[in-house]
């Protein structure tokens, strides 16, 4: 990205909050509108880095598995010849899995999902929300971004439905996520910390 | 095996008159271990009896490192084709198989071990054989139907010097060595041992005959040439009496042995009750109540056991041992295991002390047991206070199964492990022919004991080799 893209996309498609004249600088009304300001920066920066880490640690959650290992146990600082069984989380890109195994019968079960439709959106979910989450974060065509997320949690969304009532808290929780990325955008403007402001 | 050495059920008479003769060779060295094969050397195994218990042996030692099954034995050809192709799903090649015991013997030279898990009165002849043919052997228990079978064991596992394992697996189980060794003998946690209780009941579905499908079965002159009258002695030998020793051994002599080895006592005394409340045309007892007297160091023992196949209630099978200041509950599956401080006794800090240095756990259900209070909160005098629970410091360590997924050890696994390792000279036999021997010898008069309706005094003669 250019410095000159940069600034002309800033001067072109967002407007300047109105700035305090330099007379007003240490004026109350001024002091008011660089606090102003700054909590409108902090805010869209704080929802693109909460919606970005929310979406990326979801796609890294797809490679996630669990394994059983011993702990042996010591007495006197001596092995017993005992062992805790303790559970350990481990990522592979073996462990792969789009939609949770547990659902993916039910998902197969519905009418409405083409059959072949499935595997596509088992394989490209987990991707989807990596890169998805990494553009937001980084602020790289927030805009594009944030909707292509939110369509994800739309498409999401629609699964939960099809679940009927054990899908409805689902359903809510994503709904939260679609009002969060209504006010990111509408907060983009005013982040000036993004990697590409175009988009 | 020619007929001529299938085992038959000896007298009281002949024993006493025969066990004289074999005591004098008490004292005779214990082979605990052997050398010839080095740690990396693979070992090659004969399986000799390929039915259920044969499948769980093949299953514990499946991920066992450095185990090749060179042979499979089995009068049937069902399980001996089965199970060479559960051998071969393990090795990536067929083991050889064998009818005969003695045609498996003169062919195969390479065998360094065998497993030996058929019927109980096959036990004897068996291991003698392969011991005599050089092979070490791990042989299941009992040892024998008849006592006097199992002297043999010992007297041929002492004259070749090879090694003999029986399958008491319970005596290389990581947390029966640990509450034996670190509780019990180090810290003496049960205090003074006065009574143990321990019971093995089985529920009637599970103590059903064997369904026999006639066309299935073996030729009925294979089965005559083996010692089986028909199809349902060979599929339910378990219950005549001329082929084992019923429930008392099949079942109680994995926990009696538990006694003997814990208390490194043998009973003075045994006196048996039996019955046949259900099973009425079987020639063992349905259920066997028993109890065996012990002269401690401590003080007197009195052991009480009972084996049931009428029902299976009464949380199945466990050993408790009770003293003055702690019980302890084992057994197989981890979760019956549990150990109770007696309130009352100066222990707590004791016991507080094991729990900070690694030795026990508080039980989770600590503090949580019902109540003796009567409602203004007092102990009623006639009842006692509710011990606290604790529990083992940890459990049977994990390995990989046939789909690589970690479970816990299969039960037999780590007395396989034992097995092998004293092959390669790198451990001793946690049960020996010798050891096997003295802990089962008073198992086999507790039948006698409840068909005489009167108690038996052990001697010399009962117990020796």
């Amino acid at each position: 990205m250019s410095e000159t893209t940069s600034k002309s996309n800033a001067s072109a498609d967002e407007p300047t909050p109105s700035a305090p004249a330099p007379s007003d600088c240490c004026s109350p009304a001024g002091d008011a509108a660089v606090s102003d300001k700054l909590a409108m920066v902090s805010g869209s920066v704080l929802l693109r880095v909460w919606l970005g880490v929310r979406a990326i640690q979801s796609g890294i959650e797809k490679f996630a598995t669990t394994a059983q290992v011993d702990r042996p146990q010591l007495a006197d600082g001596e092995p017993t010849g005992l062992s805790e069984t303790v559970t350990v989380k481990a990522y592979s890109l073996s462990a792969y899995q789009g939609i949770p195994p547990a659902m993916e019968d039910t998902f197969a079960d519905q009418p409405l999902i083409p059959a072949f439709m499935l595997p596509i959106y088992d394989a490209v979910l987990g991707p989807a929300l990596l890169i998805l989450g990494a553009t937001v974060l980084l602020g790289i065509a927030s805009r594009a971004s944030l909707f292509l997320l939110g369509m994800l949690y739309v498409s999401l969304t629609w699964g939960l439905i099809l679940l009927g009532s054990a899908g409805d808290a689902g359903v809510a929780w994503l709904g939260t996520h679609i009002i969060l990325i209504v006010l990111a955008l509408q907060l983009t403007r005013h982040d000036p910390l993004r990697v590409l402001k175009k988009w | 095996m020619n007929e001529s050495q299938i085992p038959s059920a000896i007298s009281r008479r002949d024993f006493i008159t025969r066990s004289a003769a074999a005591g004098m060779v008490l004292g005779a060295p214990g082979i605990l271990h052997a050398s010839s094969k080095t740690p990396s050397d693979t070992i090659n195994v004969a399986l000799v009896g390929f039915g259920l218990q044969g499948i769980v042996l093949f299953e514990a030692m499946r991920n066992v490192p450095g185990i090749r099954i060179k042979a499979v034995c089995d009068i049937w050809d069902r399980r001996r084709i089965r199970g060479s192709r559960r051998v071969r799903g393990r090795q990536g090649e067929m083991p050889n198989d064998y009818v005969d015991i003695d045609d498996m013997l003169e062919k195969e030279k390479s065998l360094d071990a065998a497993i030996v898990a058929t019927p109980d009165f096959w036990h004897a002849p068996h291991t003698v054989k392969c011991l005599e043919a050089g092979l070490h052997v791990y042989c299941e228990k009992m040892m024998a139907h008849t006592i006097e079978d199992a002297r043999k064991i010992v007297l041929a596992a002492e004259r070749t010097g090879k090694l003999c394992q029986v399958g008491h697996q319970r005596r290389s189980n990581p947390r029966y060595l640990f509450t034996l060794n670190h509780l019990i003998n180090n810290h003496n946690i049960c205090g003074q041992i006065t009574n143990i209780n321990g019971q093995w009941n089985r529920s009637l579905r599970a103590s059903q005959d064997i369904g026999v499908n006639p066309a299935a079965l073996p030729d009925p002159e294979i089965l005559k040439r083996y010692g089986y009258k028909d199809g349902h002695q060979f599929m339910n030998w378990r219950t005549y009496r001329e082929l084992s020793g019923g429930p008392i051994s099949d079942l109680g002599a994995h926990q009696i042995d538990i006694y003997n080895w814990y208390l490194d006592k043998l009973p003075k005394r045994v006196y048996a009750s039996g019955s046949n409340p259900y099973f009425k045309d079987r020639e063992h007892f349905d259920n066997v109540m028993c109890i065996f007297d012990y002269d401690t160091p401590q003080g007197e023992v009195s052991a009480f056991y009972q084996v049931l196949t009428t029902t299976g209630a009464g949380k199945g099978f466990y050993e408790t041992f009770m003293g003055t200041e702690g019980a302890l509950t084992i057994s197989e599956v981890a979760s019956s295991t549990a150990i109770y401080r007696e309130t009352g006794e100066d222990t707590e800090e004791k016991w507080m002390d094991l729990v900070a240095r690694g030795f026990l756990k508080r039980s989770s259900g600590y503090g949580s047991g019902s109540s003796d209070e009567d409602e203004e909160g007092a102990v009623a005098s006639y009842a006692s206070p509710p011990p606290e629970a604790y529990e083992l410091p940890g459990s049977m360590p994990l390995m990989p199964d046939a789909d690589g997924r970690m479970i816990p050890k299969p039960a037999h696994t780590p007395h396989l492990e034992n097995f092998f390792a004293a092959i390669r000279g790198q451990e001793s036999l946690n049960c020996d022919a010798r050891k096997a021997f003295e802990s089962e010898a008073p198992i086999f008069w507790v039948n006698p004991s409840a068909r005489l309706e009167e108690p038996i005094n052990f001697t010399q003669e009962h117990l020796s080799v």
